[in-house]
């Protein structure tokens, strides 16, 4: 399989899919969502999927986000084939080398913000010492440093989001995940998650966007449009 | 994640929703509480029944009855019996489980004193009776041997029979007559008393009323019996335990002295005990039967809460898969509410047990205590019930798809 990534790359890219097509059974009709995606992320890329809504995007953010199986193709994920994994190995890997960031946050809202950081690292049996550490300290990196008690409810859209990077990060994973970040956010505090965002890639994580706006999506490194479960453009900015 | 955590995670889920909590929480209440409250009852009621058997001689008792066939013509055997009598009493004093043998005959004659005259119960017994009744003197003496191998002429009274034949004159060294013999009382007894009905009702008062002779006088004296006939043997065994080895016994050996003939009857107290109790056990059965309805329904209600609460969490279950949960994190969560509530319920259900087993011992006359094991039994019926009504709303929230979960709105 080697050199089916993007020229110009010569280790292993983070993420390989090659070929892959889901369909649903949506009541009588079939719906083929993803129709042969191939594409390959790099470590420490910064890459944007775009596409309009119906495009299949959603679809792979699931995909590559390990929520959803393809129905054929293969999936490498920081060199494991991940494609034909099922329950409880998706669980360790979606745990280990994902980090989600969505459009409504997803804190839970019961928990103070401090337990939701250290949740993804209590379902990896990080000891409670640990867990607090670095939890705090992830926090502290993104400014709620002295809040770590508080409930979601209590702080703003922009910090909400904070907290949810700050958890994305928690297990340290091969890539970020992000489905419409700013998309809650008024332009200011986006541009403030986007600068994170920005911070984050140059401290070296990898990071996948997906959007609609091409603004956001012009920070990337790249942009992947999808078209009716197809790529059709995968460019660099 | 530790079990310590879910167990966090679901005290904060339950204090968010105290509604629900009680709601679901009700159910079990009731039905361990109805639980806890019949396993009081019944113990204490098993304690006083055999408290009171205690202190009329306890439960090592066996009693020899006669019982002549029923057939309407007899063979020239069953004629040749005279039932149950002193030398059988005396034969049964040679088995090494016997401890104490006490043969009773009991006759009714006219008691006379001064003015004082009305038939009265008579019995004859020997110096065993006291251990065998653990009914003892208070004044005086009782009959003894010494009074069984001569048939003196002296009578032993109970404390209300004293009372109602000499008032308040001291009975002892008076004289009253028994048919036309005159006795010498050289004793009366200590006061039995075993009260009911918050003190109103002396259930042995019938052993203050006797008028105690020893037997070989009722023979000699009084019925001039010269087959020694007793109405009844009352024998101690040594152990419990040994009581149905001692029964066989005592039916071979009189069974034997009786030409083959079974004229007579073993009963003993334990088992008339145990007949008694499951008698009551019907009326228990239907009090546990209430309780376990109410803990099925209790099951049922936690299971639809927690279904209905289900649509609300869904997207909660989509995010923790999303970070990283297995099904079994998802379970246990689930799991966990649903046993911490039944928890929550079993408690409840027990303190309020146990108020109901003291309200209704009241009438018992005997305190309702709660053990540990039926505390053990109510939080273990809980945790079950738990267990088993959030199983199904567990699984299936660990069964949901991430994409569908986070999909929810």
């Amino acid at each position: 399989m080697a050199g089916a990534g993007l020229p110009g790359q010569g280790a292993e890219p983070v993420i390989r899919l090659r070929e892959i097509h889901k369909q649903y059974d949506a009541g009588e009709s079939e719906v083929h969502a993803l129709r042969g995606v191939s594409l390959s992320i790099a470590q420490g890329e910064y890459a944007a999927i775009m596409g309009p809504s119906g495009s299949g995007k959603s679809t792979l953010m699931h995909i590559v986000g390990l929520l959803d199986v393809p129905t054929s193709g293969d999936y490498f994920l920081a060199g494991e084939e991940v494609s034909d994994m099922t329950g409880w190995s998706l669980a360790r890997v979606r745990n280990k080398r994902i980090g989600f960031i969505f459009q409504a946050y997803n804190l839970l809202p019961r928990a103070s913000i401090l337990r939701n950081v250290e949740l993804p690292m209590m379902y990896a049996g990080v000891s409670r010492a640990q867990r607090r550490e670095r939890a705090s300290a992830l926090l502290a990196r993104l400014g709620l440093g002295d809040r770590l008690k508080h409930v979601p409810s209590q702080l703003s859209g922009g910090q909400r989001q904070r907290v949810a990077i700050a958890r994305a990060l928690a297990n340290n994973p091969a890539i970020v995940l992000a489905d419409e970040p700013t998309g809650n956010l008024d332009s200011r505090t986006g541009e403030e998650i986007l600068e994170i965002f920005d911070d984050l890639n140059r401290q070296g994580h990898t990071i996948i966007l997906v959007t609609h706006d091409h603004a956001v999506a012009s920070r990337a490194h790249r942009t992947i449009t999808l078209v009716d479960g197809q790529v059709v453009k995968a460019q660099a900015a | 994640m530790t079990l310590l955590e879910s167990v966090v995670d679901g005290v904060t889920d339950i204090r968010a929703h105290k509604g629900r909590t009680a709601l679901q929480a009700v159910g079990v209440i009731l039905g361990v509480a109805s639980v806890v409250t019949v396993l009081a009852l019944v113990d204490a009621g098993r304690r006083k029944s055999l408290e009171f058997m205690d202190t009329i001689g306890g439960l090592r008792k066996v009693l020899v009855v006669n019982e002549p066939a029923r057939e309407t013509t007899r063979t020239a055997r069953q004629l040749a019996n005279v039932g149950l009598t002193f030398d059988d009493a005396a034969a049964l004093r040679g088995l090494p489980m016997v401890t104490q043998v006490d043969p009773i005959a009991n006759e009714r004659l006219l008691v006379r004193r001064g003015d004082y005259q009305k038939e009265m119960h008579i019995d004859g017994v020997t110096p065993d009776y006291q251990a065998i009744y653990r009914f003892y003197p208070g004044r005086g003496r009782f009959v003894s041997s010494d009074d069984l191998l001569h048939a003196t002429r002296v009578v032993v009274l109970g404390d209300t029979a004293a009372r109602e034949i000499f008032g308040s004159e001291e009975p002892l060294g008076r004289t009253l007559f028994i048919g036309d013999v005159g006795m010498t009382v050289v004793g009366v007894m200590q006061r039995k008393e075993y009260l009911f009905n918050n003190g109103t009702f002396n259930a042995l008062e019938w052993m203050n009323r006797k008028v105690i002779v020893p037997l070989t006088t009722v023979h000699k004296r009084f019925t001039g019996d010269p087959e020694r006939r007793v109405a009844f043997i009352n024998a101690m065994i040594d152990k419990a335990e040994n009581i149905p080895k001692a029964k066989a016994e005592i039916e071979a050996l009189v069974r034997r002295r009786h030409y083959g003939e079974k004229d007579f009857a073993v009963w003993d107290r334990a088992s008339r005990l145990e007949q008694q109790q499951q008698q009551s056990q019907q009326l228990h059965i239907v009090f546990l039967a209430a309780g376990a309805v109410s803990l099925l329904v209790g099951g049922i209600v936690i299971m639809n809460i927690l279904l209905a609460s289900f649509q609300e969490r869904v997207r909660e279950v989509g995010v923790r898969k999303a970070l990283g949960a297995n099904g079994l994190h998802i379970t246990a969560q689930f799991l966990v509410e649903s046993v911490l509530v039944t928890l929550l319920g079993g408690a409840a259900g027990l303190a309020l047990g146990t108020g109901f087993a003291r309200a209704v011992s009241g009438m018992l006359d005997q305190p309702a205590v709660i053990t540990p094991s039926m505390a053990l039994i109510g939080f273990i019926t809980s945790v079950s019930v738990g267990i088993f009504f959030g199983l199904y709303p567990a699984v299936k929230a660990a069964r949901l798809s991430p994409v569908q979960a986070l999909r929810c709105e």
